[in-house]
């Protein structure tokens, strides 16, 4: 019989019976032709035929029912077909031999647990070996040939919800408590557990050990989840997580299916749910017959995956075929839609759907892909529907004026990128540009573009070419004040780190002193050429005195909003040198509309003529600079403030420049381009804003030889009265650079130190320290 | 205790006041240990212990005094032992001691031996959300002391304020606690000193149901009670049944089936809402009497065919249970079985508390409860 129904499936219906009362558990006959029902009020045997269930034996007998008889667990064993075991709500354990001739076929009586047993297990191949799980937080196991039990398993933490045990290992049980543990026991060793772990936050109803995989064991909890535990390694490991919607009430691995178990729920919800446990997240088949919840599951034969026996509470006892199971997979949706916080798109759809569809993506880059593969099984039936599906995730670009909403990435970028200094003007003009073009910001691109087009002045050759040379012969100076600057600060940082080797902080202090000074030379260098610059503008300021005339009679207000609202209307080039201010609206307007920029490009180049002043679009240049800092691209206005130096400064009220520059500061330390900050905080003409990256920096310096802080300033140190830094070389106190090994700490004027270490390898300390010097 | 004695004690209004009591315990106050020995030997404490700020007046107010957990935002931290000895109003027959955290628990001055010896339980609460290496320490040495003097204490530690965690964090954090009490234990080869664990929350019922656990762990006839509910229910085709403390809302047994905590808040909000009513149309004019009474009894049609029934057991007590409409239509069956579990229940605590009388404060499980409790197991004829 067994053989047979291994090679071929079940034959059979879905069909139910009804039962007299509500049923608490199931157990099925090893020869899977009987089925126990077992409850409060009920304790029968259903014999399975082709057709339906067919009573055989009632063995709730006797006038005067005894509470033993009502039970919350029954088990079959699965080698003795008439031997049966049930777990009574008064305490009792009861064994019922089938085989006995009487009506009243109770064989054993077990009450030595005070509370509720819910769980008895017989061991799966020693014959006479019980085991019992009560309420009271004890398990025992008895010996059926005996009259007591053999040996008491203490859980120490509350009842026992579940027992079982293990398929492969032989003395191995599995218990869940009700606060959330699940132990491991060895059945010779009944004093201490031998594994204890947290699976679930609340009760674990259920467990149950893969009847293949060794070490696997799922467990269902109230806090409506069902774990895999993988229990081979040192530390129970949580492999998969199924999620359902109510508590688990039992747990039953799928006969030849590895990854499937059926789950059934204690409250709300009444199907009997097959899961694959690598799909978490859709059962894999669904049985809807039940009118309340099931409370008892079970496989009807241990090697047919199609069968399956159900026992609940609205009396009725199913027998589920798995071809008439109902898959949700067939019913769901299998496109998703999705807008997360930051404005990006997510769209996930079957594979082939994607496939057919990828030409005609509109940001192929964008698109990431997490394919879920499936092992598709070999039968038609078993198949878990379309499994691969694809995800794409469109992330939203930042541009133009939305770059306050979303992420802030184009800031730092282009905080890094950005040119201020150190090239000419129109250069400094087009890498910007170019930056802003690839970081995908047309209207700031096409705003630097535009600064370099009216200031650099195409028109006097000779000017700018003056004005470059000038500018070019102090920029050298400024690069290598820069890079010093640059490189001490590295040094400062390394002297912080390196607690040890404060030798030479006051030389430190010596050296930003002096640092600071040459800078402020630098900058005034740099002041006197930009003096230049002002002294070329402003001659040409002088034809700026003309402009009232132009705009009054022009009535040039309304004509410029006009324009702004609708900038795409051509003006005839003709008028434009007669109305300054209308160009100047217009090339406002082309700020906001970046797409119409080139083209606006290429006629206002048109307008340049040499007699064209420079000053002459500071207005245009103010507004634009506020719209930016208005939209919230501080950075932008803060930018073209310091490139545009002179040009526009006199232009911006000085509380709003200061006003941007903090912003613009305060927004790059929040980010942390420390460099970029300090930068814009030395080019800053403000005052208020130079002297930020002055004030509030203290170093602390430690005695080389004592190690206590030095308070007074000079080099002797007021506690050992030694010298703090000392060349290890002439003995002298060192004031300039100082160089010092980092093995020893010891260290010296860097010429001496390296005149040294060019004829010895050693310290010249004395140390014995071999020195290196690179 | 006799019905004398229930009158007596209900003689106050149902309500907060009644036992909010402040027994000014100072810590070298002469008479404690004298009023300590002399009145409280027969009522098991419970300690609530824990770092300060751990949570513990909070537990207490929210458990036993109905303060809104939201109030409890405004409770000051405690300075001195606070005793709330709820009995008078309260089945539970128990003091429950909030210690002040800050408090040097083992000063010299403190006699902790007096403290410890009769205590049913020690309840040590850890603040979840907050780093608790300290408490950790704190709890060993708490624990080690109290075992020492007294080795039959149930050791509880409430894992509190998990409210902000999420659910793997819960789990991780419990677990993470559990393994190192006990290794802490184990280094101090105390393996046999057993700490049990449990997640609460105060804006959840995670810690009345916590609170239960250790209230149940203390009634000696708590397998008696969980058989009568079992008869009781299967034989009136109720799905639940709980048998409440109805001021604390603490349910001091259920049957044997699985807790859910959705069956379980909805009684709590029945009891709720049963005596808010109560005490708006059930006092009489003069605003006596009580709001729970020998009469309440509540039955409550939700709209997915479930029925809630609450019915006065004992002064205290209160039987809650959740049924489907279907059952609900013999309910002159239910109420016959309802008569019949009533009485065993007064039969066991009238032997529960002879049994005190004649033996002396709590022990567990006294030969006449066991005797009664297998005769009822055994008369299943008393229902139906």
């Amino acid at each position: 019989m067994e053989k047979m129904t291994c090679v071929s499936p079940l034959s059979g219906k879905t069909m139910f019976c009804h039962l007299d009362a509500p049923a608490n558990a199931i157990s099925v006959c090893r020869d899977a032709t009987q089925v126990v029902v077992a409850g409060r009020n009920i304790f029968k045997i259903y014999a399975m035929e082709e057709t339906g269930f067919v009573e055989r034996l009632n063995l709730r007998v006797g006038r005067k029912p005894s509470l033993n008889f009502s039970c919350a667990d029954v088990m079959w064993h699965q080698s003795d077909e008439n031997l049966l075991a049930t777990a009574a709500t008064n305490g009792a354990v009861v064994t019922w031999n089938l085989s006995r001739p009487c009506r009243n076929k109770q064989e054993l009586l077990f009450t030595e647990h005070k509370r509720t047993v819910n769980k008895v297990c017989f061991h799966p191949s020693e014959a006479h070996m019980l085991l019992s799980g009560s309420q009271d937080g004890f398990m025992k196991c008895f010996d059926l040939r005996k009259k007591e039990s053999v040996s008491t398993f203490s859980g120490q933490s509350e009842s026992v919800r579940d027992v079982q045990f293990s398929m492969k290992d032989y003395f191995t049980f599995a218990a869940s408590f009700e606060n959330g543990n699940v132990q491991l026991w060895d059945i010779r060793r009944p004093d201490r557990y031998e594994r204890m772990f947290t699976a679930h936050t609340g009760p674990v109803f259920c467990c149950d050990w893969h009847p293949d995989d060794r070490g696997w064991l799922a467990t269902g909890g109230r806090d409506k989840m069902v774990k895999v535990w993988d229990m081979t390694t040192n530390r129970a490991k949580e492999i998969h997580c199924v999620q359902t919607i109510a508590s688990v009430a039992r747990v039953k691995w799928r006969p030849e299916r590895r990854w499937h178990l059926a789950t059934c729920s204690m409250m709300v919800d009444h199907n009997i749910y097959v899961w694959d446990v690598r799909r978490p997240f859709i059962p894999f088949a669904t049985f809807e017959e039940h009118k309340d919840v099931a409370t008892g599951v079970a496989w009807r034969h241990p090697h047919d995956p199609y069968v399956l026996l159900s026992g609940s509470k609205d009396s009725t006892l199913y027998q589920h075929m798995f071809r008439d199971a109902s898959r949700p997979v067939d019913r769901a949706n299998p496109e998703g839609l999705c807008f997360g916080l930051f404005g990006d798109l997510a769209f996930a759809a079957k594979e082939s759907l994607m496939a057919g569809d990828a030409g005609r993506k509109p940001y192929p880059g964008g698109d990431r892909r997490y394919p879920i593969f499936f092992f598709k099984k070999p039968d038609v039936t078993e198949q878990f529907a379309q499994v691969s599906s694809a995800l794409s995730v469109f992330e939203f670009e930042a541009n133009g004026g939305d770059e306050g909403r979303g992420r802030m990435d184009w800031f730092v970028e282009t905080a890094r990128r950005y040119l201020l200094t150190g090239k000419p003007f129109a250069e400094l003009c087009d890498h910007n540009a170019k930056v802003a073009k690839e970081l995908n910001r047309p209207q700031v691109s096409t705003t630097w573009t535009m600064l370099r087009i009216m200031y650099s002045d195409p028109g006097n050759p000779a000017t700018p070419a003056n004005h470059n040379i000038s500018k070019l012969g102090n920029i050298p100076l400024m690069i290598s004040l820069k890079e010093m600057s640059s490189a001490l600060n590295e040094r400062n940082k390394e002297n912080r780190v390196d607690n040890l080797h404060n030798l030479e902080t006051n030389l430190n202090i010596d050296e930003n002193e002096e640092t600071e000074g040459s800078e402020g030379q630098a900058e005034y260098l740099f002041g006197d050429a930009e003096l230049d610059d002002d002294d070329l503008y402003s001659m040409e300021h002088d034809n700026q005195t003309e402009e009232p005339e132009y705009i009054l009679p022009q009535e040039a207000f309304p004509l410029r909003h006009e324009i702004v609202d609708h900038p795409s209307a051509p003006e005839p080039p003709a008028e434009k040198p007669e109305s300054p201010q209308v160009s100047g609206g217009e090339t406002e307007g082309s700020c906001l509309t970046p797409m119409e920029s080139f083209s606006l490009i290429s006629v206002s180049q048109l307008l340049f003529q040499p007699r064209l002043p420079p000053g002459f679009f500071s207005p245009v240049v103010r507004a634009a600079l506020t719209h930016y800092a208005e939209l919230g691209d501080v950075q932008m206005a803060v930018s073209a403030l310091i490139v545009l130096g002179e040009r526009i400064r006199k232009e911006v009220d000085e509380l709003t420049q200061e006003h941007w520059y903090m912003s613009y500061i305060e927004l790059l330390q929040r980010f942390e381009l420390w460099n970029v900050s300090n930068e814009v905080i030395k080019l800053s003409t403000c005052s208020a804003i130079t002297c930020l990256n002055q004030a509030s920096t203290t170093l602390h310096i430690n005695c080389s030889n004592c190690k206590r802080p030095m308070n007074n300033k000079g080099w002797i140190c007021d506690r050992c009265h030694q010298c703090a830094s000392v060349c290890a070389v002439c003995h002298h106190v060192v004031k300039g650079l100082f160089v010092w090994c980092q093995g020893c700490s010891h260290g010296g004027h860097l010429e001496h130190m390296r005149e040294w270490l060019k004829h010895s390898n050693h310290c010249p300390a004395g140390c014995g320290h071999l020195c290196e010097y690179t | 205790m006799s019905d004398h004695e229930y009158e007596e004690q209900l003689a106050g209004s149902f309500g907060v006041d009644t036992f909010s009591k402040d027994f000014d315990y100072g810590v070298e106050e002469p008479d404690t240990e004298e009023t300590l020995s002399s009145s409280t030997d027969s009522k098991p404490r419970i300690l609530l212990m824990g770092l300060r700020r751990s949570g513990k007046s909070s537990i207490q107010k929210v458990v036993f005094h109905k303060m809104s957990p939201n109030e409890t935002l405004f409770l000051e931290s405690t300075n001195k032992i606070y005793k709330d000895d709820i009995s008078g109003s309260s089945f539970v027959n128990f003091q429950i001691w909030d210690f002040p955290g800050q408090v040097d628990f083992f000063d010299p001055t403190f006699d902790y031996e007096m403290i410890f010896r009769g205590t049913g339980a020690l309840i040590f609460v850890i603040d979840a959300q907050d780093d608790y290496v300290e408490a950790l320490g704190r709890l060993h040495l708490t624990v080690t002391r109290a075992y020492r003097v007294n080795p039959n204490i149930n050791f509880e530690v409430f894992v509190h304020k998990v409210d902000g965690l999420s659910d793997d964090h819960k789990i991780e954090t419990q677990r993470d606690i559990h393994q190192r009490a006990n290794d802490d234990l184990a280094d101090a080869s105390l393996e046999k000193l057993h700490l049990s664990f449990y997640l609460t929350s105060i804006y959840d019922h995670s810690i009345f149901e916590a609170f239960s656990k250790v209230v149940q762990k203390l009634i000696s006839q708590l397998p008696t009670l969980e058989n009568l509910l079992n008869i009781f229910i299967s034989n009136s085709g109720i799905e639940k049944a709980f048998l409440f403390d109805v001021v604390s809302k603490i349910y001091i047994a259920t049957d044997s089936s699985p807790v859910d905590m959705q069956s379980y808040e909805l009684c709590c909000d029945m009891i709720d809402v049963v005596i808010d009513v109560s005490c708006i149309y059930g006092l009489k004019e003069d605003g006596t009497g009580s709001a729970y009474d020998k009469d309440s009894l509540a039955i409550i049609k939700l709209n997915n065919t479930t029925v809630l029934y609450l019915k006065e057991v004992t002064k205290f007590l209160s039987l809650v249970c959740i049924l489907r409409e279907e059952s609900f239509e013999k309910k002159g069956l239910i109420d016959y079985n309802f008569h019949c579990f009533r009485k065993a229940i007064h039969e066991v605590f009238e032997v529960a508390s002879v049994a005190r009388k004649g033996l002396l404060s709590m022990q567990p499980s006294s030969p006449c409860t066991t005797v009664k409790s297998t005769a009822l197991n055994g008369t299943p004829r008393v229902l139906v």
